[in-house]
């Protein structure tokens, strides 16, 4: 790679994959109104059992791309049936949360079946490269533009010829009056999934030939750059979710080309929020607005909370208060400080996503900002731990919501898309930002946590400490929710538009709510990072966003008390049980899955 | 209660919406051949009449038959398969589809290719201004054209029975003599129409049989000409619907 010749191209091929990827979300979003989270999963399965085909049952190229094809399509058909069709009428958060717990399900199973490492996917064609002006070209290139090519050909024949593609484009354009034409939406959906599942299947495979590796950790990159594509394009626009692909390879390409690899995803990233900000119906939107995304208060579960006595709340506190001074095992107070930890986030989540509604994917973001300033700030400065931990939580709170301000335009589905990719960026700021955060390094040697000069080492201090800073901070929201403000919050989350009539500012509120998530969120992560000595730019990632994410709607989003029983039960039960670390995001994703179908309000219920 | 001749019938029908309760023991009958008008103001249960026949709310309780087949239970494309299209509210045609895609959209239970292509000619001849528009968008069209095509979509599926919902709203007056006039024709040839309208003295002048709703409940039947002369439909809607 040498050229701009070549960088064009290359570009355009990771382009084109993208947009098999990109197209099938499109499509999905069209008729659902539903961004699938577990496109990228779909692609990892397709990927994993080319590997089979080709490693294995020495399947000729044609053959593998027709069996991992159809195989791809089969599990399609089976998220759409069992994972999908049953929350139809359920709330707009079900079947966006389901396409997540979805997705945890098969990356897991795919990485408990094949192990988490890495395997060579060989190209089945023969490795060699023309000359084409400046640059070169290979077989595989070739490959990958055809079968590009010839998808959209063939999307393109079925949406304007065939009767179930214009079924498809009606359901797309207007539901309920597609269904009084007697078109079988079920049906539709059954298609769009299964072809969506094929093209994304059969990129998982070419890429893995292109690359001559595969590994688990495809399928979140795939699912995010085919969401980054498909935004750009203008979401559920199928030409637009393929321009907007190829802009995506392109940019990416001439990224790494000028700033070197790392940087590819940071450009990739940072098209999007450009983009969410400044075109948020995609860059090929027509005049006409994109459809409008349900109000974000029919989009959570509403319900009565439980009502939890007040003696029962103060009692449970104080048993939790005075553990350590009995003789409980070292293990224990170990799982209990990690589901104070946990419970710190999950208040900073359920404020922001319950109260105010704003489903953040990439809360983990937090933590890692409030995790590098504390760390930062007593290993470089020498300040106390606790104050630098306090600092950490207001640099959290206040870099936070600087990031994530230009996204309190967007509503639903968009604000979750912008949330995840901002988590993203900070992710890899901290990567590239060498001088700083010492990129891939990462800190050790963190001092551990002290307070007015003691140390806290012994585990009963550090359980005493983290239990009494999580009480404070539920107890501070506690009465935040109860005052005018919390009641603002819940309007502007019931209905914004009626909020805004009456004279609340919507950045001003959402503004003040990731303020205050983002201090209790930083504060969390500030702890963490003395705890654990060492973090890098991974310590903090998007399974620990989503785990958050399980937990608040475990508990009942926005409910405080929730959030915390959630967080003693997600991170408590699989130690009780003792199930074996490498199934417990599994259950995590099952979990999630079961709850979107049969209690979205969650134990506590939404407040 | 339900006549001989009755092609819908809704009997005792019990709708909620949550804790709230939209239809109070709804009995309605369109007989065959018929235009049948049920009036009503805003939040009366009008448009959710519509969505029971076309089975897109279930009733709580109560039947609705169709030629003498319960509806109950069966699924929206079902109904629609049994000779009962729709005019929905505000049109609701497929935007970005063309005018000709959209018109054939309404044959999509029809697998009879050359009869659906004489038909298309024949809604050509029924609505001449749509021959020119055939290619364009439909989104690109005015309210009263698009009205146009929301007939013809739903007379393309060879209906027994078309329901429509405020056939008339938001269109100049022009066109809403038009559409009466249309709704007339196609009654003509035999397809018998239910419909919902705020518009009480344009509807009760083509019905044969009208109902008045009145937060759920039927307060007043009877024959078009009946309810035109009855004082109570006078104050209560005319009168209104005229300094509207």
């Amino acid at each position: 790679m040498s050229s701009w010749l070549d960088y064009t191209i290359n570009g355009l091929i990771v382009g084109n994959v993208y947009a098999l990827v990109a197209v099938g979300l499109a499509l999905i979003f069209g008729v659902s109104r539903l961004i699938n989270f577990a496109q990228g999963s779909i692609y990892l399965v397709g990927a994993y059992i080319g590997w089979v085909a080709v490693v294995q049952l020495h399947t000729p190229l044609p053959l593998t791309i027709i069996v991992v094809a159809v195989a791809a399509a089969l599990v399609g058909l089976i998220i759409e049936r069992f994972g999908l069709r049953p929350l139809q009428n359920s709330v707009r958060i079900a079947p966006l949360l389901a396409t997540i717990g979805i997705s945890f399900v098969l990356d897991q199973l795919v990485m408990l079946t094949f192990s988490p490492n890495p395997r060579a996917l060989p190209s089945q064609l023969p490795d060699v490269r023309f000359q084409v002006g400046g640059g070169t070209i290979g077989p595989l290139d070739l490959l990958i533009a055809g079968v590009g090519l010839t998808s959209a050909l063939l999307l393109f024949v079925f949406l304007r010829y065939s009767k179930l593609g214009w079924a498809v484009r009606a359901a797309s354009q207007d539901r309920d009056a597609a269904m009084q034409m007697g078109v079988d939406v079920n049906r539709v959906n059954q298609a769009v999934f299964g072809i969506a599942a094929a093209l994304g299947g059969v990129s998982g495979l070419l890429v893995g030939m292109y690359y001559n590796q595969i590994d688990t950790a495809m399928s979140l990159q795939a699912t995010l750059k085919g969401v980054v594509a498909e935004v750009v394009g203008g979401a559920g626009n199928v030409p637009g979710a393929v321009i907007g692909s190829l802009l995506l390879g392109l940019v990416e390409s001439y990224g790494v080309a000028v700033f070197g690899t790392s940087y590819r995803n940071l450009f990739a990233f940072l098209l999007l929020v450009v983009v969410l900000v400044l075109r948020p119906n995609g860059l090929f939107a027509s005049a006409r607005q994109a459809p409008p995304e349900p109000l974000t208060g029919t989009f959570i579960a509403p319900s009565r909370p439980v009502r939890i006595p007040r003696w029962a709340l103060l009692a449970a506190t104080a048993v939790f208060a005075v553990l350590p001074f009995f003789p409980v095992s070292f293990y224990v107070l170990q799982t209990l400080i990690n589901a104070w930890l946990l419970g710190m986030l999950a208040l900073s989540l359920t404020l922001v996503a319950g109260t105010i509604g704003q489903v953040s994917l990439g809360h983990a973001a937090l933590l890692a900002i409030g995790a590098y300033t504390s760390a930062l700030l007593s290993l470089t400065l020498n300040v106390p731990v606790g104050l630098a931990i306090i600092g950490g939580g207001l640099m959290s709170a206040a870099l936070g919501t600087a990031l994530i301000s230009p996204s309190f335009r967007l509503r639903g589905h968009y604000v979750s898309i912008a949330t995840l990719a901002i988590g993203e960026i900070v992710s890899l700021v901290i990567l590239n930002w060498e001088s700083v955060t010492r990129g891939p390094i990462g800190i050790s040697g963190i001092p551990p946590l002290s307070l007015f000069g003691y140390e806290l080492i012994s585990p009963n201090s550090i359980y005493g400490f983290s239990f009494v800073v999580m009480v404070v901070l539920a107890l501070l929201q506690g009465r935040l929710l109860s005052s005018h403000l919390g009641r603002s919050f819940r309007a502007i989350r019931d209905d914004d538009i009626a909020a805004r009539a009456y004279g609340l500012s919507l950045n001003r509120y959402k503004s003040l709510a990731f303020i205050f998530g983002g201090f209790a969120a930083g504060v969390s992560g500030g702890i963490a990072a003395h705890l654990y000595s060492y973090i890098n730019h991974e310590t903090f990632n998007t399974q620990q966003s989503i785990l958050a994410l399980t937990v608040v709607i475990l508990g009942g989003l926005g409910n405080v008390v929730g959030a915390i029983v959630g967080a003693v039960a997600l991170v408590g039960l699989p130690e009780v049980f003792r199930i074996a670390a490498e199934y417990r995001i599994l259950i995590y994703g099952i979990v999630l899955l079961l709850l979107v179908r049969f209690r979205p309000q969650g134990l506590l219920g939404t407040i | 209660m339900t006549a001989p001749d009755a092609l819908l019938a809704l009997s005792n029908v019990n709708t909620f919406y949550g804790q709230a309760q939209v239809h109070f023991d709804l009995s309605i009958t369109v007989a065959r051949g018929h235009i049948v008008c049920l009036l009503g103001g805003n939040a009366s249960g009008k448009s959710t009449t519509m969505k029971i026949i076309l089975g897109l709310v279930k009733p709580r309780s109560g039947e609705v038959t169709f030629d003498g087949a319960s509806l109950i239970g069966l699924t929206t494309p079902q109904i629609v398969r049994r000779g009962i299209a729709s005019v929905p509210e505000a049109r609701r045609l497929f935007a970005d589809m063309s005018v000709r895609e959209n018109i054939l959209m309404g044959a999509f239970v029809r697998n009879d290719r050359e009869a659906i292509a004489q038909d298309l000619d024949r809604m050509l001849t029924l609505f001449p201004k749509l021959g020119q528009r055939l290619s364009q968008r439909a989104g690109s069209l005015s309210g009263g054209e698009q009205q146009m095509v929301a007939m013809a979509r739903a007379l393309m599926s060879r209906p027994r029975m078309i329901v429509m919902d405020e056939p008339t709203m938001g269109l100049s007056p022009l066109y809403v003599d038009r559409v009466l006039e249309l709704i007339r024709t196609i009654n003509q040839e035999g397809v018998s129409v239910f419909m919902v309208e705020q518009n009480a003295s344009l509807a009760l002048e083509i019905a044969h049989e009208a109902y008045v709703l009145q937060t759920g409940k039927i307060v007043l039947s009877g024959s078009a000409k009946a309810l035109k002369d009855d004082p109570r439909v006078r104050d209560a809607y005319l009168g209104g619907s005229e300094a509207a």
